[in-house]
């Protein structure tokens, strides 16, 4: 005998449980699927850990920094096992955290892997055997896995994807990280903090590619102020073992060269999780190796949704979060729902300078064929950076020139990350240069830059 | 309606509804509340809705308390433009309380605040009534109703801010001088153009309502104390602390808990003897109630005959998995090709396709088919309009979605008020047959048992066929016998040859 739930979301993390919190809100029998850790990749294997990782990592950077304060720290190290303590913890109580809110909306959790054999229909496996599960509405929210480059598996041991990178038993003296987007770009400024020796390498022309030129620059030459050696417009073509590492055939510029490094951590991008769940058979339609869904993240199935990382770009949490309300509430039928613009789509990089951006950068801007005015303002001339120590970096904005509208922003420094929401927010509002000039902020911040960049993108900067 | 004294009324969901419950209020008196704001929950025949306010105001009196059953006309409570006078509301409490009360001298009544008992009550139909709910607030905003008229303001630039406030003041747009960036009216604007008309503006409300409960974790406090007023509900951050090292005592809950009206904890009295109940009593929800009412009414006053036929559904079962495959967006049930062959029957006997209120008979010609929907508890019936000029997939979807939104409450009265016929099904709970009773004002509801293997005979043998068994109730005043017949084999034809459902 099949159980019934009104909703069920496979997946648990940051769709997933999100839309299971929504239903139940909203009066659904809900439950949720999840064959590993509540929580799904974010904060178990992604988001979260690498942020706890990182944090201990600029730590030991800024206490190298203590010097300019009067704050001697003589030999300063970080011991690795207790850092991925530190992250593993974090992770842990996170995912109770996320059982106790199914507990608290009363939603059921089914511990298996499922698959929809049907319409409206799943099967689970659990530890106790195979449950049949029916629901009207079923909301698929199994995310995305890292991808192998061909000639390149993963193997765990000499080739990382991002979960071995962020529980290293020992700190590879030689790092290779193929791929710098904003994984790769990430475990870059990590292992450099931690001392390791990183070459990155991108088949694109440049790092961050899908950041603003100006911001990816900026990276750039950080990083490679840093000690790190950076391939772009480069090809790794194989990996094989050597001795205690491997050996790397790596196309420089029209040369082949043989690159030596102790371990490879491969982020050259990710593949949906369809594997499994049974979709070939139903029809479900697909793009680009991602669930093809509407606007309201209904697949061409019926009853059958999809949102985060399995519905496409962008593959971020707090997209799939939003995506997980937008459609458990078109289900609900509540009116006035709004389907997801992706360019009010925040996205941030949290290396050392942090990268955030929102909306078109200034090349794409220019495509649209508008004319558009841009903004800049450097944190070198920031009283808050400078009095932290952290003057570098700046705050991009591009404006279309005759409607005033904010087309993007773009910011690299400290704290970016956290500052992104205002013109976030503004994207939201479509609110014009007009407003944001209006707006104050606050003396002294590093958000004063965001200020004086939408003044400098009308000429009316003051503070430089 | 904005800039105006207004009532708000028990609503009128639907041509059945005569009386609602009126349930829990969300905002109180002198709180603001905006156009579409929930008020209060009125439990009606089958579900609780809300009612919303038509206009922004202040509400400026409760008259319905929860739990009052009312009438449709019934008014609720009084709501009014911030900044009426207080003279005004009275008076026009007074005004509307004569309308409704012939008795009382009109220069007696407005001292007296409406007694919550005696909602008086303002029949839909009654003559004089109407003219109250729009009656113009008198004299005190007279200014501000000089800022009211005008054409659409729809298209006049204002930020979110001031578009809101407008709606707040009952202030059209296109009366404001616009200063604000890009030419917008902005709030200053209206603000000061409502102050210059002589309005008063709205004034951060002083901590009204409830005060967000504090953490009072940190508050030391003896652990009895701490305990009682975790029992009590009470926060430690609201009672004195004079026992010892300047904690909270228990003596300091139990003051607080005085002050609040509410006894100290009784020690529970000691139940010695007294058995445990075998069972358990619980008041009926308004929707039991309103089906026990109406469903009772239904069986006393329509003469229910049955009329019962089986059908063979192989064919539709081959034809159901054939557009199954072929359409992946949908997933058609037997139940959906049962309210199709019916939306096709009542077409071809109109006689059926009836509503009937004691007096008069309605004859359709669109079928409106009510779906019997299981809810926790109680039932509703959604509605699928027109299924005669649907296709089994919209018909699947619709009833997807009606279903969903049943269970979840959300259903909006006209979706289920009304209907032609109705289909109830418990095949599913694999009931061979029953009979249903007719839902007034309808005359006829189709029960449904589970579609099974039976022997039939067929070609000069026994054979295997999936039957269903299908019973019509029938109101005998308006449908005979043979209409009834008729409807049945009308059905069963579509039933066993789907294909004739296309012509």
């Amino acid at each position: 005998m099949a159980e019934n739930f009104d909703l069920v979301v496979v997946g648990s993390g940051p769709g997933g449980y999100i839309a299971a919190v929504r239903a139940s809100q909203l009066g659904f029998r809900t439950a949720i699927v999840e064959r590993e850790r509540l929580g799904g990749v974010c904060l178990n294997w992604g988001c979260i850990p690498t942020k706890a990782l990182l944090r201990g990592a600029e730590l030991l950077h800024q206490l190298k920094l203590g010097a300019q304060f009067g704050i001697q720290v003589e030999n300063s190290s970080i011991d690795l096992a207790r850092l991925v303590g530190h992250s593993r913890g974090v992770a842990d109580k996170l995912s109770g955290g996320i059982a106790w809110l199914m507990r608290k909306h009363n939603v059921t959790v089914i511990e298996g892997n499922a698959r929809v054999t049907g319409k409206c229909r799943l099967e689970v496996d659990t530890d106790k055997g195979t449950t049949t599960i029916d629901a009207p509405h079923i909301v698929l929210a199994t995310g995305a896995h890292a991808r192998a480059l061909p000639g390149i598996p993963f193997d765990g041991e000499l080739v990382w994807s991002a979960r071995e990178a962020m529980t290293p038993k020992a700190l590879p003296q030689k790092l290779l990280i193929i791929g710098a987007g904003a994984i790769g770009v990430e475990f870059a400024s990590l292992y450099n903090d931690l001392g390791s020796e990183v070459t990155l390498v991108e088949a694109l022309p440049r790092i961050l590619p899908v950041e603003d030129a100006d911001v990816s620059a900026f990276v750039d030459k950080a990083f490679r102020a840093r000690g790190m050696t950076i391939h772009t417009g480069a090809k790794v073509e194989g990996v094989r073992p050597e001795g205690n590492g491997v050996s790397a055939t790596v196309q420089l510029s029209g040369e082949t060269r043989e690159l030596q490094f102790d371990r490879v951590i491969l982020a050259v991008g990710i593949g949906g999780n369809l594997e499994g769940l049974g979709l070939e058979a139903l029809g479900v339609k697909l793009d680009r190796g991602f669930i093809a869904t509407d606007e309201y993240c209904r697949t061409n199935v019926v009853g059958l949704y999809a949102i985060g990382d399995i519905a496409g770009p962008p593959w971020l949490a707090h997209k799939a979060s939003h995506e997980a309300v937008i459609c458990v509430e078109k289900i609900a039928g509540i009116s006035g729902v709004k389907p997801l613009v992706k360019s009010n789509v925040p996205g941030c990089t949290y290396c050392r300078p942090q990268v955030a951006s929102v909306g078109l950068t200034e090349s794409a801007a220019r495509e649209n064929g508008r004319a558009i005015r841009v903004g800049r303002f450097d944190l070198a001339a920031n009283g808050k950076a400078l009095a932290i120590g952290e003057a570098s970096g700046f705050v991009k904005t591009v404006f279309d020139a005759s409607t005033g509208e904010l087309l993007g922003a773009h910011m690299t420094g400290p704290e970016v990350t956290e500052q992104i929401q205002g013109f976030a927010l503004a994207r939201g509002m479509e609110a014009t240069e007009a407003e944001l000039k209006h707006a104050i902020f606050p003396h002294p911040t590093l958000s004063e830059a965001m200020h004086e960049s939408v003044l400098d993108a009308w000429g009316e900067a003051l503070n430089h | 309606m904005s800039g105006q004294i207004q009532t708000i009324t028990m609503p009128k969901w639907g041509m059945e509804m005569t009386e609602g419950l009126v349930g829990d209020w969300y905002v109180a008196v002198g709180a603001e509340v905006s156009e579409g704001d929930d008020l209060v929950d009125v439990e009606t025949s089958k579900i609780v809705n809300t009612v919303t306010a038509t206009a922004s105001g202040v509400l400026q009196r409760i008259i319905a308390s929860p739990g009052d059953n009312l009438p449709v006309g019934a008014v609720l409570g009084v709501l009014a433009p911030a900044g009426t006078a207080e003279a005004d509301i009275e008076a026009f409490v007074g005004q509307f309380g004569g309308a409704a009360e012939p008795a009382p001298a009109p220069a007696e009544v407005p001292a007296a605040a409406p007694a919550p008992a005696a909602a008086p009550v303002v029949q839909a139909v009654a003559e004089p009534a109407p003219e109250v709910t729009v009656a113009p607030a008198p004299a005190a905003n007279g200014g501000l109703a000089a800022l009211a008229d005008g054409p659409d303001d729809s298209a006049v630039a204002a930020s979110p801010v001031a578009r809101r406030l407008a709606a707040h003041y009952g202030v059209n747009l296109n009366n404001i001088t616009a200063s604000g960036l890009h030419g917008r009216v902005s709030k200053a604007d209206l603000e000061s153009a409502v102050a210059a008309a002589g309005g008063s503006l709205l004034t951060p409300s002083p901590a009204s309502g409830k005060a967000v409960a504090q953490d009072d974790s940190a508050v030391a406090a003896t652990p009895v104390a701490r305990r009682l007023a975790a029992e009590m509900g009470i926060n430690l951050h609201d009672c004195r602390s004079s026992g010892s090292r300047g904690r909270v005592s228990k003596a300091d809950v139990e003051a607080r808990a005085a002050l609040n009206g509410k006894a100290s904890i009784q020690p529970a009295e000691k139940a010695e003897s007294a058995p445990v109940p075998a069972f358990e009593e619980k008041p009926l929800s308004g929707m039991r109630k309103t089906i026990a009412a109406r469903l009772q009414q239904s069986k006393q006053t329509a003469p229910h005959f049955r009329v019962q036929v089986d059908a063979q559904l192989d064919a539709l079962m081959a034809l159901r998995k054939a557009l199954n495959d072929a359409h992946s967006e949908a997933k058609i049930s037997v139940n959906d090709f049962i309210i199709k062959a019916c939306a096709s029957a009542l077409v071809r006997v109109p006689e059926v396709n009836v509503q009937f209120d004691g007096e008069q008979v309605r004859y359709f010609a669109d079928a409106d088919i009510a779906v019997a929907v299981a809810l926790d508890d109680g039932l509703i019936t959604p509605i699928v309009r027109g299924a005669n000029k649907k296709g089994l997939v919209a018909i699947s979807n619709e009833v997807r979605d009606l279903a969903t939104r049943a269970k979840l409450g959300r259903l909006q009265p006209e979706e289920f008020q009304g209907g032609t016929f109705s289909v109830s099904n418990l095949g599913m709970f694999g009931v061979k047959q029953f009979d249903a009773i007719i839902n007034p004002p309808q005359c006829a509801i189709l029960a449904v048992g589970a579609g099974e293997p039976r022997p039939v005979w067929r070609d000069g043998s026994w054979q295997a066929a999936t039957v269903v068994s299908l019973s019509l109730s029938s109101d005998h005043r308006i449908i005979d016998g043979a209409v009834a017949a008729r409807f049945m084999a009308a059905l069963r034809g579509f039933l066993e040859e789907p294909g004739t459902m296309l012509g």
